[in-house]
């Protein structure tokens, strides 16, 4: 049975009904017990489970550092870092364990880890509560990065990434918590490393992950208005990317937009944009347009974050720019 | 230690001012006039004042998220600290940083770091550059009973111990980090426990009696000054509001809140002024006059204020090197 809940709600869902399901499954973090963490995404899981999820100190180093340790011993934590900015503490334990473990031990452990935590600007937070934190950790083989733009996605994705055996980073956005949409009530998993079409076009593809999907979309409704269509692609894992719906869209339509959220130099979109160029030049028939962020810290005055973030508009334009090259 | 009458009507007067600044900032954040989330010291003044107050202006200031009263008090015009709260372009940091970024280095005060523990690291290099250049300037870093779980708080309270730098590690026990009691984070009876591992000298002392805050910085300021290294003060208080303003603080008992709003670091101090000090109601009542104006003042200033120019987000970010504009 299907309704409309929260993307935050249906977070909490998978959390509650992958612990439901398997004994192993715990959740440690700052605050996520007794309150039901800072964005409320544990709540009622300790009334229910009170063994089962745990208020640690502030201490992200030893938070994902404790999750890696009780994941090669058996377990599946579940680690929330209350702000993905904040994932820089735990910088080390991230990339040189959490990533390698499975390396290290080839067959016999496995790290098993979901790294959960919200990111993202437009909350009016200023520059340590902000970051997108995808590209911070794109260049580290071994990690899984997911992106969910929906509850629909959040719910599925989150459910998949526990059962993971390979450690997921699971970023939500915070400007998405209070979004709703349709999400089954019974578990379902979404396939991890797979982009989904979310609007057929031929004219041009966006690429988009997670908040940029929304106004990929709103774009494509204006760039209707001035006939052209848009094909609008959701890439939900950026890490690996599902670079077979990307190569298949850019045969088709020729032209390619990559909307992402954060700063420009070195960002996820400079990957999609690189492999394209590498691996189907011929397909192309205009440069590829990336659309972001500005590559400055984020501001705390709204005038000044607004200015930092992409919108639609600028997506149209890039759009634009690419079917008229 | 008492202090003397007149520092005394002096500290009350910063302490008054901190209460009702962020009495302001708590009005207009709750009308959606400030953007964002603030966290308010409410409680804590005497921390916040006594500290600064035992401070000079050349020694290096790293106020918390909490940190508001202490900002106020290091040598900025409130009005610029009460503008940079709005994201005004009059505030002291053009906006760009908001309550949890208020920052002057004209003043020394660093201002805060949105990551928990990080200030911690960053005081040992001034202390370190004070100590290279052979000045005798201290470095003194507020931090909540909850960061004090972070890494880089033992790092650098081991790194400071072993070179003997001059910092003060203030450590404010309000009970609390978000939801989560001291208790449930830390193994220690007592915080100030955390300093003897390191051979720290340490002090636990109520923080909400501004006399004994100044007598006890400034033991450890001047030990700091004299090189003997770093110190520790335990400074035990409550925060009135929850974590943020609107926090309901659901994860509290009630009676708890009762019981720290009768030992008020205002009324406390202006008790003492009055019965030991034989201040007249009349004295008190100008200097809160005279505060009240002034803050009526800043108010106006932010509110006319203009909001920034987008483009200034591209100012500052390098020094020698210019960023994209947006297209
Ligand atoms: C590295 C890091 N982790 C977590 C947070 C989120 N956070 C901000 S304040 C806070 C609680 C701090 O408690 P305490 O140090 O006791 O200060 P208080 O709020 O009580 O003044 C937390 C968890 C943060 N800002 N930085
Ligand atoms: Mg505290």
């Amino acid at each position: 049975m299907s309704r409309v809940i929260t993307y935050a709600k249906a977070i909490n869902e998978a959390m509650i009904q992958e612990m439901e399901r398997d004994e192993n499954v715990f959740i440690l973090g700052e605050d996520v017990a007794k309150m039901g963490g800072d964005f409320g995404l544990t709540q009622g899981i300790y009334p229910r489970w009170p063994d089962r999820i745990f208020d640690t100190a502030l201490s992200e180093s030893a938070i994902v550092g404790l999750a890696n340790g009780a994941a090669i011993a058996g377990l599946r934590p579940i680690a929330e870092i209350m702000f993905a900015d904040f994932a820089g503490v735990a910088f080390d334990q991230i990339v040189n364990s959490t990533a390698k473990m499975n390396f290290m031990f080839q067959e016999e452990a496995n790290c098993p880890v979901v790294i959960r935590a919200p990111q993202g600007a437009g909350i009016r937070c200023a520059y340590h509560h902000s970051a997108v934190v995808e590209s911070w950790f794109l260049n580290t083989p071994g990690l899984v990065i997911v992106s969910p733009a929906s509850p629909y996605e959040a719910k599925g994705l989150l459910i998949s990434a526990i059962r993971s055996d390979d450690p997921v980073l699971f970023l939500e956005h915070k400007v998405l918590l209070n979004a709703k949409g349709e999400v089954p009530q019974e578990s379902y998993a979404l396939p991890l490393g797979k982009g989904v079409i979310e609007r057929d076009g031929k004219d041009v593809t966006i690429v988009a992950l997670q908040l940029t999907v929304k106004m990929a979309l709103e774009a494509a409704k204006e760039l209707e208005k001035e006939g052209i269509a848009a094909e609008i692609i959701n890439l939900r894992t950026i890490k690996p990317y599902d670079e077979e719906l990307i190569a298949k869209s850019v045969a088709k339509t020729s032209r390619l937009v990559i909307a992402q959220e954060g700063p420009k130099v070195g960002g996820w979109a400079a990957e999609i944009s690189a492999m394209v160029s590498e691996k189907y030049f011929e397909y192309l028939e205009a440069p590829i347009q990336r659309v972001t962020c500005l590559d400055v810290p984020v501001s705390f005055s709204p005038v000044l974050e607004d200015y930092y973030m992409l919108n639609a508009a600028d997506i149209v334009a890039a759009a634009k720019e690419a079917v008229s090259f | 230690m008492a202090l003397n009458k007149e520092r005394l009507k002096s500290l009350y007067r910063d302490m008054y001012l901190i209460r009702n600044f962020e009495e302001l900032i708590k009005e207009y954040a709750a009308n959606g006039t400030i953007p964002g989330f603030v966290h308010l010291s409410t409680g804590q003044e005497a921390c916040e004042a006594g500290v600064v107050r035992a401070l000079r202006t050349t020694d290096y200031k790293y106020p918390d998220h909490r940190g508001h009263g202490a900002i106020l008090l290091c040598g900025t015009d409130p009005k610029y600290v009460m503008a940079e709260i709005f994201g005004r372009a009059t505030g002291i940091n053009g906006g760009r940083g908001g309550s949890m970024h208020v920052h002057d280095w004209s003043c020394h005060n660093h201002g805060f770091n949105g990551i928990q523990g990080s200030t911690c690291v960053t005081a040992l290099g001034t202390a370190f550059a004070a100590k290279y250049r052979h000045t005798d300037d201290v470095s003194a870093i507020f931090m909540g009973d909850g960061t004090l779980g972070e890494g880089t708080c033992h790092e650098s309270m081991n790194m400071a111990a072993t070179w003997k730098l001059p910092v003060i590690y203030c450590l404010i026990n309000n009970g609390y980090a978000i939801s989560t009691p001291s208790k449930e984070a830390h193994p220690q009876e007592e915080l100030r426990q955390w300093a003897d591992g390191y051979g720290v000298p340490s002090w636990r002392i109520d923080g909400n009696d501004i006399e004994a805050v100044v007598e006890i910085t400034e033991e450890a300021v001047n030990l700091a000054r004299k090189g003997k290294g770093p110190s520790l003060i335990e400074f035990v208080t409550y925060r009135w509001q929850g974590h943020f303003a609107g926090d309901p603080a659901s994860y509290r008992p009630a009676e708890e809140l009762e019981y720290w709003k009768k030992r008020d670091p205002l009324i406390l101090s202006k008790k003492v002024l009055i019965e030991r000090e034989g201040v007249t109601q009349e004295e008190i009542s100008a200097i809160e006059n005279e505060v009240d104006n002034e803050l009526q003042a800043c108010l106006k200033f932010t509110l006319d204020s203009p909001w920034p120019v987008a483009c200034d987000a591209l100012t500052h970010v390098y020094e020698e090197f210019s960023v994209e504009a947006r297209q």
